[in-house]
């Protein structure tokens, strides 16, 4: 019985994803990649001494986030990373 | 000549007189082999984030020193025995950054970070 009720209420396609509606046409405000944050002009050089940027970073685990979530650049991935272990060293994270 | 940031971490009973006495024991070292000391900073107290030998808590001292790499083999022959230590770390940098002190004065770090953050908006 609960599954004829289940395939009842099943609901029809909501149409396109929302990609279809972007086309090459319109203009650039409608760009959905973020630039890197640590690249920034006026953005804060990381180091391992500055526990509160590279806690940013982290999981609440203590694990490094990966770039694809924080749209951080190649370069500055490997010092943030480098940095993390550094500060985890010193018992500071 | 090379430029070296070093830290070390005492143990959370060291009284004062001896973390005085750990300073100028490895400044002495320094002084000894040719270096400088440009900035000694005293982070003081910190939460450890997980026990090291059975300690909640460290003393944790910064050097910025310049001068060759011996100096850096001879405090790490020292260190490595000292019981009152319970880490050190050693990082070569070319350039020391004088001003940003993340541990002295929290608020006034606070403060300028909020700056910052003002003035990109």
């Amino acid at each position: 019985m609960p599954s004829k009720k289940r395939a009842g209420n099943k609901k029809k396609g909501s149409g396109q994803s929302n990609f279809a509606k972007l086309s090459i046409f319109q203009p650039n405000k409608y760009k959905f990649k973020k630039s890197c944050p640590l690249s920034v002009k006026g953005a804060p050089e990381v180091d391992y001494k500055n526990i509160r940027l590279l806690k940013k970073y982290m999981s609440e685990n203590g694990k490094i986030l990966p770039s694809r979530i924080t749209n951080v650049s190649q370069k500055k991935q490997r010092e943030l990373s480098l940095s993390i272990k550094r500060a985890r060293n010193l018992a500071l994270i | 000549m090379n430029l070296y940031e070093h830290t070390i971490v005492a143990r959370q009973d060291t009284s004062p007189a001896q973390v005085k006495q750990l300073t100028e024991k490895y400044s002495k070292i320094v002084e000894k082999n040719d270096g400088e000391i440009v900035q000694s900073e005293d982070w003081g107290l910190l939460h450890l984030a997980y026990a090291i030998k059975k300690n909640k808590k460290g003393i944790y001292m910064h050097f910025k020193i310049k001068g060759s790499g011996k100096i850096i083999e001879e405090l790490e022959k020292n260190e490595i025995i000292d019981k009152n230590l319970l880490r050190y770390m050693t990082v070569r940098v070319k350039k020391f950054d004088l001003e940003a002190k993340y541990f002295s004065k929290k608020d006034e770090y606070e403060k300028k970070e909020y700056k910052r953050d003002y003035n990109r908006d």
